[in-house]
């Protein structure tokens, strides 16, 4: 039975169709896709990427679910960003510890000593196999084990309880969701009270001189490079088709809003070409 | 580009809130102060607030009492307060304190990350004590309970009374001293200065209409922020150099004060004494 029409790209398909077909993009460029990422985005998606962690600032003892994200690589900047945190909570504590006695010194770095990430974890759920496959792999490439782990699951369907995150982040994930609005209301229930939403995503550009531009270099470089590298024009093409069916900033906001969202904002980045949307769920 | 936007209209689910007065909350609390009448008494930095909405933990739907955004990040700032000596005006502080309320650290996420606005919150806070207890003091002296205090004694034990409120954060207050002083917040830090002045000269009595009004705020904020930053270097036990460098100060003021109209009636005597010679030698 044909569900209701959707688009896949520029092209119009039914629910489940499309996330077949998305599930079929991301299986086939899996192990190409943080090379193409580079390529595609001239390594700049890494700023990006830093920038969301900075806004997000998390404290150590911070539990976050990153929906959608595949290959880890915003996990790995959490684990980076609360190692960093917690060493500077480490070192403050030990100023402040100038008048103990050295046992009582003794004792509290034990302590601290096997808790460099202050209780802090990151759960990384992706719905494609193939994805986290490729995620598991880098991680223990690059030797990050504490604090992580790896779920399989439908961003509309979320297998976690309710309030259970302190942050919750979908970083060029949102884009391939069928149901968004599904999306953002499991987001919803699945925060804690107080916890924060972020999206980070491809969004509309405004400035008609570089919107030329980047649709020329969209459209022209992007999937001649998705040939060229990955072997596999018709992902980039259904990639940057995707981009431009994406909703805009202020659309979003409003979905995300709809959700429960109070606070919510946008900050673009590159003019618009990227955006992130944050909200709190109070 | 960024936007911002605050939904009028919907509860909060996190303390079972929903939005009352929410027009008067659109400003900033701090800024209210900006409107007031120098002879007008000062209304302080309190938004009209209800009762404090019971908070019932994270359960909160069954509680009837409702509140708005600023309402919740006003408290999660209070409840912050108490970190600061351990971990400075930072947002940690501000996480500790959203976790004692309940919510998840994520929460310091809605205020900047170098803690302004905790600071200011502080600051307001601070301000607001102070003109409550001078208008207790006020209230004293017209129910003739207490005997009016002559003007220097007013301003010094006015401005030792604000300043002994850093004390609990003495250690950290270096830092918040910058963080007003970056370009962002001085608008805001200024405000909360001039109004605490303004406050201060008010319950002191004064009613000038002319440029004295404008001489008087400059030497008492001069007063305050210069004791505050000996304040910041001291180690004498309870503060008392900083006291006694304030009672010289105040003493300094009134006697350039003294001095000042002394110079004016001085000047206005050799004018008429001069005019008397030109009109002696006219003749």
């Amino acid at each position: 039975a044909a569900g209701p029409e959707m688009h896949f790209g520029f092209q119009t398909v039914t629910e489940e169709e499309r996330r077949e077909k998305i599930y079929q993009v991301f299986e086939t460029v899996a192990k190409k896709y943080d090379v193409m990422n580079d390529s595609m985005t001239l390594g700049i998606h890494r700023v990006w990427k830093d920038i969301l962690m900075h806004k997000m600032n998390p404290c150590p003892g911070t539990l976050l679910l990153d929906v959608a994200g595949g290959t880890g690589d915003i996990a790995f900047r959490f684990i980076n960003y609360v190692r960093s945190v917690r060493q500077h909570q480490l070192q403050r504590k030990l100023k402040h510890h100038q008048n103990l006695s050295w046992q009582e010194i003794f004792e509290s770095y034990q302590k601290d000593q096997f808790n460099s990430l202050g209780d802090s974890q990151v759960v990384v759920c992706d719905i494609n196999r193939e994805m986290l496959k490729v995620g598991k792999q880098k991680a223990q490439h690059l030797g990050y084990s504490e604090g992580l782990s790896w779920v399989l699951g439908n961003a509309e369907e979320l297998p976690f309880d309710d309030d259970k995150f302190d942050v919750y982040t979908i970083a060029f994930g949102i884009r391939n969701v069928t149901r968004i609005d599904l999306a953002l209301q499991e987001a919803y229930r699945v925060l804690k009270p107080g916890g924060r939403f972020l999206c980070l995503e491809f969004s509309h550009v405004n400035n008609p001189l570089l919107s030329r531009l980047y649709d020329l270099y969209s459209f022209q470089v992007i999937p001649v490079l998705g040939e060229v590298i990955a072997g596999d024009w018709k992902s980039y093409q259904y990639l940057v088709e995707s981009i431009r069916q994406f909703p805009p900033q202020e659309e979003l906001k409003a979905m995300i809003e709809d959700a429960g969202f109070f606070k919510v904002d946008y900050e673009n980045l590159n003019f618009g070409i990227v955006a992130i949307h944050s909200g709190f769920k109070l | 580009v960024r936007c911002q936007q605050y939904p009028p209209l919907r509860a909060l689910q996190a303390s079972a809130a929903l939005r009352g007065a929410s027009d008067e909350h659109k400003k900033e609390p701090w800024a209210s102060s900006s409107q007031q009448h120098f002879d007008s008494p000062p209304a302080g930095h309190q938004p009209e607030q209800k009762p404090h909405p019971s908070y019932t933990g994270q359960g909160g739907q069954e509680s009837e009492d409702y509140e708005s955004e600023e309402q919740l990040q006003h408290r999660i700032l209070t409840a912050a307060l108490e970190f600061v000596p351990e971990h400075g005006w930072t947002a940690e502080a501000i996480a500790e304190g959203a976790k004692t309320l309940g919510l998840s650290v994520a929460a310091a996420g809605l205020f900047h990350s170098d803690g302004s606005e905790l600071i200011l919150h502080f600051v307001s806070e601070c301000n607001t004590k102070l003109s409550e207890l001078l208008k207790k003091e006020q209230k004293l002296v017209q129910l003739g309970e207490a005997e009016k205090k002559p003007t220097d004694e007013f301003l010094r034990d006015a401005v030792e009374a604000r300043l002994r409120m850093l004390i609990p954060y003495i250690e950290k207050w270096p830092q918040a001293l910058s963080v007003l002083l970056l370009p962002r917040n001085i608008p805001s830090s200024l405000n909360l200065l001039t109004s605490m002045i303004d406050d201060i000269w008010h319950y002191a009595g004064d009613q000038s209409t002319d440029f004295n009004w404008y001489t008087r705020r400059a030497v008492l904020t001069a007063i305050y922020n210069t004791t505050e930053l000996v304040m910041m270097q001291d180690s004498s036990p309870g503060f008392e150099d900083t006291w006694r460098f304030l009672e010289n100060r105040v003493a300094d003021a009134m006697t350039m004060s003294n001095t000042a109209s002394q110079v004016q009636s001085t000047g206005e005597a050799v004018v008429q004494g001069l005019m008397g010679a030109a009109v002696t030698v006219s003749n």
